[in-house]
């Protein structure tokens, strides 16, 4: 099993109990991600990016919970653990980075200390080997004088250092997979470059998985293997990095990359796509981008559509469904007895 | 530059960061201030956007603020229409002025009173400057609600209710209220998504061609800038680096630091070009280093450049292009 995928999520679905009835806040999304890979997740806010993130790592915040679909670390379930054996999953094996350095470090300990007392946590080891440890993975993530900084607290630190220090953090229990969630937003252009250069190096070094989940399509491009597009709490489009940077298919892939104002750009207009996202208690029956879509026609509105193969990407739209009026034969029977109770869709 | 609309003239100001007095005199440690711009000067034409690029801590924001009339300038002055926001004179024209400067903040959800509806929100500065009574300012709002692209019967709604990009539109539609001519515009759409962004931003522009506005925006957004910009100054430390036309400046740069920010831009394009990483951070702007403050991150600094701080000259601020 250990030559398969460190982490595979399938048909994962997320909903949360409200007043107004369930919110499914991620519909079926499945991905894996290999040994020394880094798997981007991008989207807008509140898309589920990060709630895929909190859903594989266990923390779900109450009322929201996993309903159905499986999380499997190197080939083992780890979604319907008991919380006791989740706890000596997370931050041993999996390990997360979250955006904003300052609220990940306890501004009490110095960054030594923060560092090995995760080491004795997860680890067998000696206090003192724990001390050496801890200063050896603060010179790997380029901290200079390493010796001399592990007695600085947080305050002394720099954002770009802090996110190193963050980065140290994550790495104390050699985790299989590292879910780094908007690592460089809160940091400025400059020192974003060097922590982008930082995780890809660690991550083909060390040999880890990692799920970068971001909202900025120029990270990914730098830094991810392969991506998946997020929407309305699907997945949209997954294919490798090239393939969907330069030559996305799916109409909202599309617009997003049309969205990014360019360095070379004059001052054209930018294409805009017109909208929001929809809220999760307002998603529309069929397709979710649909409303939004310039190129929806009748059918969108009626049916969801599944992820098809499509060269290199792999696109949930019925533009590339092969051979649409087969299986709108097909699943004819199975959506028709949900028509009956929705109003106001126009289905010529 | 005579025909400038807005000049901004040798302005600086510094933020005294002292540790409390007690504490200073039995340390023996002296004040301390933090000068967060220091010495900018610039101009901008009626109806042109001059943009400020830079990264955090490079006192951008300061220099909005005082554009505005937010914060008291150090020294230096700020001139709109040939109208002195800083000298004693001129009082009564400067309370004119002020309808004619508004500003766009940053957060669309920390800058709307959550307890107003979003046409009294727009109305209010209408009623302020006395400028139409309540039915007429009713009635105005639900235009501008209209122009920036809402639905009229939006009025009646709380800020809650609207998404990220429609409360940006919003305080669009309150700066533009009273008429303004001149807008100061700090970080507009970094709160937004691209895809929110993208609507933002060609609205700003729909509104400039339309109405002749002027912008002062302010950005560390680089491809932000270069769409919308006619001219960009690059700031660093409270200076200006290097000002250009939008068009020539990021595609001949000729300051490092301004090398520098454009080489760590990603690569969208997928060229396979390296993203240059950059050396060290920002220095703190307490104590920041002699000479040209760029000069320790700078792979060409010389003696002169550890020793004298260059001048902006012809656009640029570097010893080496001399």
């Amino acid at each position: 099993m250990t030559s398969g995928p460190v982490l595979s999520v399938r048909d994962l679905k997320v909903e949360f109990a409200s007043r107004r009835g369930v919110l499914r806040a991620l519909d079926g999304v499945s991905f894996d991600i290999g040994r020394g890979e880094v798997l981007g997740l991008v989207g807008e806010s509140g898309a589920g990016k990060s709630l895929t993130g909190a859903a594989v790592i266990g923390l779900l915040e109450p009322p929201g919970r996993i309903v159905s679909g499986e999380v499997r670390l190197l080939g083992e379930r780890i979604d319907a653990l008991p919380e006791r054996q989740m706890r000596a999953v997370r931050g041993r094996r999996i390990a997360m980075v979250f955006q904003d350095p300052l609220t990940s470090l306890n501004p009490l300990y110095t960054v030594g200390q923060q560092i090995e007392q995760t080491i004795l946590a997860h680890l067998p080891v000696s206090r003192r080997e724990a001390r050496r440890r801890a200063i050896d993975l603060l010179k790997e993530v380029g901290i200079q004088g390493a010796e001399r900084r592990a007695d600085a607290y947080p305050h002394e630190f720099s954002g770009g250092m802090r996110q190193r220090v963050v980065l140290a953090l994550a790495l104390c229990a050699e985790p299989d997979l590292v879910i780094a969630d908007e690592p460089t937003t809160a940091l400025d252009v400059s020192v974003q470059a060097q922590i982008i250069a930082l995780i890809r190096k660690l991550c083909l070094e060390r040999g880890m998985a990692v799920m970068l989940i971001t909202h900025d399509m120029g990270v990914i491009a730098e830094t991810a293997d392969r991506v998946a597009v997020m929407y309305a709490g699907r997945i949209v489009e997954t294919g490798p990095v090239a393939a969907l940077v330069g030559a996305p298919l799916h109409p909202y892939a599309r617009g997003l990359m049309a969205a990014i104002p360019r360095l070379d750009g004059d001052r054209e207009r930018l294409a805009q796509i017109p909208g929001a996202m929809p809220r999760l208690q307002d998603l529309p029956r069929g397709c979710a981008f649909c409303p939004r879509c310039p190129e929806n026609f009748a059918h969108c509105h009626v049916e969801r559509p599944e992820l098809v193969t499509r060269g290199e990407h792999r696109v949930a739209c019925f533009l590339y469904g092969d051979g649409l009026a087969d299986r709108a034969g097909d699943d004819g029977a199975a959506p028709a007895p949900e028509m009956d109770g929705a109003p106001g869709e126009a289905v010529p | 530059m005579s025909d400038a609309f807005v000049r901004v003239d040798g302005l600086h100001r510094s933020f005294d960061v002292s540790r409390p007095w007690l504490e200073r005199t039995l340390s023996g440690r002296p004040r301390e201030t933090l000068k967060a711009v220091d010495g900018v000067s610039f101009a901008i034409r009626r109806g042109e956007t001059f943009a400020i690029v830079g990264e955090s801590g490079s006192g951008k924001s300061t220099l909005a603020r005082m554009v505005v009339g937010l914060l008291t300038p150090t020294a230096g002055d700020v001139v709109i229409d040939g109208v002195s926001m800083t000298g004693r004179a001129d009082r009564s024209r400067r309370k004119e002025l002020r309808r004619r400067i508004q500003m766009i903040f940053q957060d669309p959800f920390a800058s709307l009173d959550p307890r107003w509806r979003a046409g009294p929100i727009i109305a209010e500065p209408i009623r302020a400057f006395g400028l139409a009574d309540a039915r007429e300012a009713d009635r105005q709002a639900a235009d501008l609600l209209r122009r920036v692209g809402l639905d009229p019967a939006d009025a009646r709604k709380y800020p809650h209710e609207f998404s990220g990009g429609q409360r940006q539109r919003i305080a669009i539609a309150r700066a533009l209220a009273p008429k303004a001519e001149f807008l100061v515009c700090d970080e507009p759409t970094s709160a937004l998504d691209v895809s929110v962004q993208a609507q933002i931003l060609n609205l700003m522009r729909d509104l400039q061609d339309a109405l002749g506005l002027t912008y002062l925006l302010i950005s560390h957004n680089l491809a932000v800038v270069r769409h919308m910009a006619t001219t960009i100054g690059v700031m660093y430390l409270g200076r200006l680096v290097e000002v250009g036309p939008a068009r020539t400046l990021f595609a001949e740069p000729r300051h490092p630091y301004t090398r520098m920010l454009l080489d760590a831009v990603p690569d969208l394009a997928m060229t396979g070009r390296r993203r240059m990483a950059v050396l060290g951070d920002a220095p703190n702007p307490i104590d920041p280093p002699a000479g040209c403050a760029f000069h320790p991150r700078c792979s060409l600094a010389t003696d002169r450049c550890r020793a004298q701080a260059p001048a902006l000259r012809d656009g640029v601020a570097c010893h080496l292009v001399d």
